[in-house]
């Protein structure tokens, strides 16, 4: 039995704007194993939010995804889709974006748990804490107490139900056993006064204890792959690090997976065992932490990196890189590699064409991957292009 | 005031939304026909001819019962006969029970919407904004005691407030002339074309009216004002204008009407909308100083609902058009702008 | 600040609003010219007549004496005899009461039912047939003046097709309540038939405004909720969608429509002061109307008092509402 609980292949996220296709997320591939937390790293604007929201399929129009496949590890699920859809199924596998789109939404919760960076704005300010946890635990309860029912397009609740509950209060949609799971989960996180916290709104709340609750929302389901965005980017720094060990703690206790996404190095050395750097929509390079931190390949992850590859020094610097992101406008991109004209190695084959250049790198894991044309040769520095002959190039496209 | 990235704004949001461009060019149609009415009016709206009356709009054709007496066979015999009224070609949208031509009605009632809608909004606006604008900027006890007064007013519908108004101050009205009748520049054109002249030369503001739709609706205006007051006062450079010495009036009219003329404006088109229905409702209940108005127009159209159709039916159309268009002028501002407005202010 | 506190705090402010409304019902006749007494008297009454009306009206008092004996009669109930009839103005404008409430509630009732619905369809089917279908209604909706539009619906379905009675009211409801305790559920059911064949064609009239009003709001408000990442956070955890829209962003939607719907209360009693005047139905609209053209002071100011007080009464119990739904109000 493989060691992977979600595999990703080739994902592709589109954005359809009015000022024209924005690729966002462009033939992105990665793993997630067992129990481990896998980071994602990049500048703001490098496609890793919309990642996240590709693997849970949330992403709003105009966006869309328009090609990839996400494996994820899950044997029942595999016997029942087997004979009827037999494309997603391989082994114990299903491509969750093969599946009804019924069975997909099931999937978040017990599956895919997500928390999102700003916890203010990921509740909704008008229901107290406790019954918004408690109705990501209710969603579980009814799943497992009728499943057919719930792979249904309204999964059991209709507007008929819904209207029924609006006049009859009493009778809402959460019931008292999962109220009371919502307080135990917020003791879990570590909530003082859970029980009468729970009947407080989100506006009472301070931002460090929201992400807790947002935490312990997440845990409702007991997912699989637990999908942190950004989650502490919101936070004083003090509080940042009481929510980096809460996940901590809890991955190892829950033996979730985690997939952290964030743009904080510090964060990434503290929490991962393995990483991905996104840059333009693309995952530049990939491996274990050592050998992503250690041994960076890709001119980006040095530059991110910046003179301190040091894994035991949690503050490393980040030295700004020259430039900005490149426009991810589809109509603007060229065959160049994104990162030529800020890169300090470019050279001439750069500029023309990056399809080829993945590749594993010229180290003795296989695991480590870099889409570079340094990836397996050395760099020379006779071959780098002046600024200026990089410019000339870019703008004759 | 207007920056280039709000008129940059306006532009996109024009090039985007079909609904404005319709917006914008029913207004423009119905302010060059308010100011041109003299030129395109078929005739004079309020003259009577009772030959023509109750005639049908073209394409469509009335009948009426038709009671002849005949003496037959030395007794008088009465025939009933079924005679139908048809369309002429000089009342294209027919007439009304005194044969005026309820085109020309429309056409002149567009001058009323137009003059009440605007010159209610200007009063209104002047008002609102100057009490809003104080209230907000020294708040305490004016503040409190304007505002509650708002609320106060808020509390009577403006349609009922206006009624009373009016019906306690009478309907008084003032004639202005019409410049293009008094310097005679109508009845050349009007021959020219082969239309009838003698053109109304003075045209009938319905002054009370004006007054009171301004003084029922000052309130939105106020509350808009009010806050933005409120929130500019606080902002740095007023601080520092303040510590500099500036003299409030000085305050007010450098930054902070600047900072609201945005919302005012939205808020003013969105008024302009209401004055207009509001003043059609009073015209229609009677409670107007002049009759070349669509709301007076379908009044008289009530009566006749079974056998002319077209008198209440047309000056309706008329005010439907002609909100809908500023009503889709106010949205294309609201969406090109944001000012975050709410409260709409109906009749 | 706990839920009661908040209410009772509103509820003051509330009382001070109504003084303030009976406050200007009474300067209203200061601010008309004319003297009050010529409203009364006959064209030709004597000095001595007119001096005696002054009297029994107490106009000859100062005005603060004359201020407070209002507010002092009204606290009693006691807002004078009509000029014209002679009838009690208290009993009159409450026996015209129940017709205007019942045509409001009847309008909103429709307005609601239909109108928020329309929205949601309008959010989140967007730039569907039926999203433009609601779209267009609401803007011709909220640009028709409901008069000419009551009169359109009298030409087409009472003129040319004979379903409703062009105008008048056979009775109120409570009436067609009460025919049905006393004369068995075959007479009820024919009252509450012509109840309801006399309310439709007014009620549609009156409600057509709120009805396009009310789904532009829910429109533009349901889809900036759907836009929130509140929205996407509660989809991610797995909610049915009929949860994530209706309880989550159409609650919230609401909100905000609440607080319009009680600023535009006032537009609702304007507007069925007109919608009464086109189907003569009996209610307060019909009595202002000619209380203002015959100069009848009891009852003007009777019924301007009882249309300020039912608006600051309506807007409380929406606050009450707006409160319940939204808690950051009553904590502010």
């Amino acid at each position: 039995m493989s060691d992977e609980i979600l595999k990703v292949r080739d994902l592709t996220t589109r954005f359809f704007t009015e000022e024209g296709q924005v690729n966002a997320v462009e033939h992105v591939d990665f793993d997630v194993r067992d129990g481990e937390v896998f980071g994602i790293v990049g500048e703001s604007g490098s496609g890793k939010s919309v990642t996240a929201l590709s693997l849970i399929d949330l992403v709003e129009t105009p966006g869309r995804i328009v090609e990839g496949e996400v494996w994820y590890r899950d044997a029942d699920l595999a016997e029942e889709h087997r004979d009827s859809h037999p494309d997603a199924v391989d082994g114990d596998y299903v491509d969750v974006r093969q599946l009804p789109e019924a069975t997909r939404r099931w999937l978040r919760g017990p599956a895919f748990a997500t928390i999102f960076q700003d916890p203010m704005s990921s509740l909704n300010p008008s229901i107290t804490v406790g019954e918004q946890i408690a109705e990501a635990v209710e969603v579980q309860r009814r799943a497992r107490a009728n499943p057919r029912r719930t792979r249904s397009r309204t999964q059991g609740y209709g507007l008929g139900r819904l209207l029924v509950d609006s006049v009859l209060p009493s009778q809402g949609y959460v019931s008292d056993e999962s109220q009371e799971r919502a307080v135990e989960l917020l003791e879990r996180v570590g909530i003082p006064d859970p029980e009468q916290r729970a009947d407080e709104y989100p506006h009472e709340f301070s931002g460090g204890m929201l992400q807790r609750a947002m935490v312990a929302q997440a845990l409702a389901g007991e997912p699989d792959v637990l999908i942190a965005d950004e989650p502490t980017t919101a936070l004083d720094v003090t509080i940042q690090a009481q929510i980096l060990n809460l996940l901590t703690e809890l991955q190892e206790e829950e033996d979730m997976s985690v997939v952290l996404i964030t743009h904080n190095l510090g964060v990434i050395a503290r929490m991962c065992q393995r990483v991905g750097v996104m840059y333009a929509g693309e995952v530049v390079e990939r491996g274990s932490l050592e050998d992503v931190f250690e041994n960076p390949v890709h001119p980006y992850t040095e530059g991110l990196l910046g003179s301190i590859p040091d894994v035991e020094d949690p503050a490393p610097r980040l030295s700004p890189i020259e430039g900005n992101v490149p426009s991810l406008l589809d109509a603007e991109m060229g065959d160049e590699c994104y990162f030529a004209d800020r890169c300090p190695k470019a050279m001439e084959s750069c500029l023309t064409d990056i399809e080829e250049h993945e590749a594993p790198a010229a180290t003795d894991d296989t695991d480590h991957l870099v889409r570079c044309i340094l990836a397996d040769r050395e760099y020379d520095e006779s071959e780098a292009l002046g600024s200026a002959a990089k410019q000339e190039v870019i703008s004759d496209d | 005031m207007i920056s280039p990235r709000t008129l940059r704004n306006l532009r996109k949001e024009l090039r985007s939304s079909a609904l404005a461009k319709i917006g914008i060019v029913l207004v423009l149609a119905m302010i060059l026909v308010a100011a041109f009415a003299p030129f395109i009016a078929l005739h004079n709206p309020t003259n009577q001819d009772l030959d023509e009356n109750t005639l049908p709009p073209m394409g469509f054709s009335r009948t009426t019962e038709e009671t002849t007496s005949e003496m037959v066979n030395g007794s008088l015999q009465l025939t009933n006969e079924t005679v139908y009224v048809n369309a002429t070609a000089s009342h294209p949208l027919g007439t009304n029970s005194l044969g005026q031509d309820v085109y020309s009605r429309a056409v002149y009632g567009a001058r009323t919407s137009m003059m009440v809608g605007v010159l209610g909004t200007v009063l209104a606006a002047i008002l609102g904004v100057s009490v809003g604008l104080v209230a907000g900027f020294y708040r305490g006890r004016i503040d409190d005691a304007l505002m509650r007064f708002a609320d106060v007013s808020l509390a009577f519908p403006s349609l009922v407030l206006a009624i009373a108004l009016i019906g306690l101050w009478g309907r008084a009205a003032v004639d202005v002339p019409d410049p293009f009748v008094v310097f005679g520049l109508v009845d050349p054109v009007r021959s020219a074309l082969g239309l009838p002249t003698g053109m109304p030369d003075s045209f009938v503001l319905p002054g009370t009216v004006i007054v009171v739709v301004g003084l029922v609706n000052w309130v939105w205006f106020a509350r808009i004002a009010r806050g933005e007051a409120l929130s500019i006062r606080e902002e740095e450079y007023v601080k520092a204008a303040r510590a500099l010495g500036a003299s409030d009036a000085r305050i007010i009219g450098r930054h902070v009407l600047p900072n609201a003329t945005t919302p005012i404006l939205v808020l003013a088109t969105i008024q302009v909308a209401a004055i207009i229905l509001l003043e059609s409702s009073l015209s229609f209940l009677g409670f107007s100083g002049t009759t070349l108005s669509w709301g007076f127009d379908i009044s008289q159209g009530r009566g006749y609902l079974s056998t002319a159709w077209w008198i209440a039916t047309i000056p309706g159309i008329a005010i439907v058009l002609a909100v809908i268009g500023v009503n889709l002028v106010g949205d294309w501002l609201r969406d090109a702008l944001d000012p975050g407005i709410e409260g709409e202010g109906g009749v | 600040m706990s839920y009661g506190r908040f209410l009772l705090k509103r509820g003051l402010q509330g009382i001070v609003v109504v003084w303030g409304v009976v406050t200007i019902v009474f300067m209203l006749r200061f601010i008309t010219p004319g003297n009050a007494v010529d409203a009364v008297a006959p064209l030709d009454a004597s000095p001595e007549l007119r001096e005696r009306i002054a009297e029994e009206l107490g106009l000859d008092q100062p005005l603060y004496v004359q201020y407070l004996d209002y507010l002092w009669e009204l606290l009693n109930g006691d807002m004078g005899y009509s000029y014209i009839s002679g009838i009690e103005a208290s009993s009159m404008v409450f026996s015209k009461l129940p017709a205007t409430v019942e045509l409001a509630v009847a309008s909103s009732i429709i307005a609601i039912g239909l109108s928020i619905p329309l929205g949601v369809i309008s959010a989140t089917r967007r730039h569907e047939p039926a999203d433009y279908a609601a779209t267009t209604f609401s803007l011709v909706g909220i640009s028709t003046p409901n008069f000419w539009l009551g009169i359109m619906l009298i030409l087409l379905l009472s003129v040319q097709f004979g379903i409703f009675p062009t105008s008048g009211r056979a009775f109120g409801f409570v009436q067609a309540f009460r025919i049905t305790a006393n004369q068995g559920l075959g007479a009820g059911a024919d009252a509450f038939y012509q109840w309801l064949r006399f309310i439709t064609l007014p009620a549609v009239t009156l409600g057509t405004y709120f009805t396009a009003l009310i789904t532009r709001l829910t429109r533009s408000g349901m889809l900036e909720e759907l836009g929130q990442s509140y929205v996407r956070a509660t989809r991610a955890k797995g909610l049915p969608e009929s949860l994530v829209r209706y309880k989550h962003a159409l609650r919230n939607t609401l909100i905000p429509v609440i607080t319009v719907l009680g600023l535009q209360l006032g537009t609702l009693i304007g507007g069925a002061v007109i919608t009464e005047s086109v189907f003569s139905w009996p209610g307060l609209g019909t009595t202002l109307i000619n209380a203002i053209n015959a100069r009848d002071w009891p009852i003007l100011q009777a019924t301007l008092v009882v249309i300020g007080t039912g608006f600051v009464i309506v807007n409380l119990v929406v606050d009450a509402i707006y409160a319940y739904l939204d808690p950051q109000v009553v904590a502010e």
